[in-house]
């Protein structure tokens, strides 16, 4: 694992990986536990009918037309707002933790005095980012796999797979948000503030403009409603999305790999 | 081309504060380098702009005849480098880290890592970060030299190492100048310089004030000396010495400053019963006063 950058920032997030992933398999055990109590209840559908639009939208969900089916179920109370915290707060700090986080601890000296070229120094540490997230991804699609028949939960595994990759990407574009401001500047502190920043104001931006008429179009400025605008749990992967939640990745990967070659380390 | 290091007005300035400023400066290959100036002069920004990690506001500078800024990777595969203060990671052991660093370069014989830190009586089975400032220190030293490299760059490399490690810092030093490596070696203690080096280069305030032998700039300096003696001895007897001033007699004690040789004060001294020479290592402030009288030089920014 020590063989060059990108193996040995995947190491060092191996103990962060596995809390995140406990953590993860542990919350999303414990609402499938739950859906035999909902499956096929029409009074429960009758009062998410009955819940005001306006709260819906602040929770993250845009449609929920059969909580009490699997998918609906999943969707409501999984993917809405837990797994996507889960999933950007998780990225965020790697993503911090990346260029900036070795400057902040003053490695990055030591590390740039072997002959590594910084942009394959950007492209190594972005390629872990990508990686550990994808791996939180798998972790859930596994725990979904392994609990939903448990709890007699009929539902494809390409859908599960689906919805992880998309909860995966949600939390890369957020991931990269905050590699992309710590390449630039070097502070790890003013990435996670970026970070955090960007998806508070994104958030709340693709839920008013469920809610308040004139802010329709600003859903189109927010990551989460390429997230959770057609929901892949319910409808599979929306190629459109998914291509505009990547294409910000890779935007933002470009930004973090000329914004590093540019400036004096911080050191 | 056999400078193995040349600055060509090389300038940085961090916004409108002062890092260095028009350093022109060649250091030649197997030559042991000594870069000479107080905390805050310039020295590890020099150092840092060397390996790219600073960019300069203007100038060059070549390593080894690569561009420091366009060929860095090709310069710093040459090059072993201690960091004025290492950071290094905290999590992994010595043997760890040194071994990621040798990945990163493509391999490193490992025989030479365990002499070196067998040499250094250092530790590489414990995480760094439970390390003491010396042995983290020792390690930093093992990873400079582990790969043989052709030019070192060390920044007050002896920094936390007990008396003893120093000694074998330097023997180390003096093998790797023996085997025609060259050495860049910054420090604030001139004592350090002139043991290990040939050629000092003195930075002031971001400015080489002076690049010269060591020989030169021994004989240059002021050196603060007192003696004391079996009785009173008259002041006028010591009063216009060649390269002596500022002497002032109190009964049977004198105290001057002198540059250059000692003999005339010694012959002069001789004359009468003496008890007791002191001599004072110069002080870096010492030697500048030498270079510039009373005055102050003029700094451009603080």
């Amino acid at each position: 694992m020590l063989r060059n950058v990108f193996l040995k920032t995947l190491r060092d997030q191996r103990r962060s990986l596995a809390w995140w992933s406990a953590g993860l398999v542990l919350f999303a055990a414990m609402m499938v536990a739950f859906y035999p109590s909902v499956s096929g209840n029409p009074a429960i559908q009758d009062y998410v009918d009955n819940f005001p639009k306006e709260l819906m939208a602040l929770m993250g969900i845009q449609e929920l037309t059969d909580f009490t089916s699997p998918a609906g179920y999943l969707q409501g109370e999984l993917f809405s707002i837990m797994v996507p915290i889960v999933f950007i707060v998780f990225a965020v700090g790697l993503g911090a933790g990346s260029i900036a986080g070795e400057e902040n601890e003053g490695t990055m000296e030591m590390l740039l005095s072997e002959p590594v070229t910084r942009e394959r120094l950007v492209l190594e540490k972005f390629a872990s980012l990508v990686a550990a997230t994808a791996g939180l991804g798998l972790v859930l699609w596994l725990a979904l796999m392994a609990a939903a028949p448990l709890a007699g939960m009929e539902i494809s595994p390409l859908r599960l797979l689906e919805a992880g990759i998309s909860a995966a990407l949600l939390g890369l574009a957020f991931g990269a948000v905050a590699f992309a401001a710590g390449s630039v500047t070097g502070r790890r502190g003013v990435s996670v503030g970026v970070a955090a920043g960007a998806a508070a104001v994104t958030y709340l931006l693709n839920a008013l403009a469920g809610i308040v008429d004139y802010l329709g179009p600003a859903k189109w400025l927010s990551p989460f409603f390429y997230y959770n605008g057609d929901p892949a749990v319910l409808n599979g992967l929306n190629i459109l999305h998914t291509g505009v939640l990547l294409g910000l990745v890779l935007l933002l990967g470009a930004v973090s790999y000329a914004g590093f070659q540019r400036r004096d380390l911080r050191l | 081309m056999d400078a193995v290091v040349r600055l060509q007005g090389l300038t940085k300035y961090y916004g409108k504060h002062l890092g260095v400023r028009d350093l022109d400066l060649e250091v030649q290959r197997g030559a042991v380098f000594g870069y000479l100036g107080p905390n805050g002069a310039g020295k590890t920004t020099t150092i840092r702009l060397l390996l790219d990690f600073l960019r300069p506001t203007s100038g060059r500078a070549w390593v080894l005849g690569h561009d420091a800024q366009k060929e860095s990777p090709e310069v710093r595969r040459r090059v072993g480098y201690i960091p004025g203060e290492p950071a290094l990671y905290k999590n992994l052991t010595g043997q760890d880290f040194l071994a990621y660093a040798a990945s990163l370069r493509g391999g490193v014989d490992w025989s030479s890592i365990r002499s070196l830190a067998q040499r250094l009586d250092c530790d590489l089975s414990r995480p760094i970060g439970t390390l003491s400032r010396g042995n983290r220190q020792k390690i930093a030293v093992v990873h400079a030299f582990m790969h043989n490299p052709e030019v070192l760059f060390l920044d007050e490399p002896t920094s936390g190492l007990d008396p003893l490690m120093q000694q074998e810092f330097n023997s180390i030093v003096r093998e790797a100048r023996a085997a025609g490596q060259t050495v860049f070696l910054s420090s604030h203690i001139l004592s350090e310089v002139e043991e290990l080096c040939d050629q000092v280069g003195i930075i002031r305030s971001g400015q080489l004030v002076k690049v010269e032998s060591v020989a030169a700039l021994k004989a240059r300096a002021l050196r603060s000396l007192d003696i004391e003696f079996g009785g009173p001895v008259p002041q006028g007897e010591f009063v216009g010495l060649k390269g002596v001033s500022d002497v002032t007699v109190t009964d049977s004690h004198l105290h001057c400053k002198v540059t250059g040789a000692l003999d005339p004060l010694v012959k002069a001294a001789a004359r009468y019963q003496v008890v007791n020479i002191v001599t004072h290592q110069p002080s870096l402030e010492e030697i500048f006063l030498a270079f510039y009288g009373k005055e102050e030089p003029k700094d451009v920014a603080a």
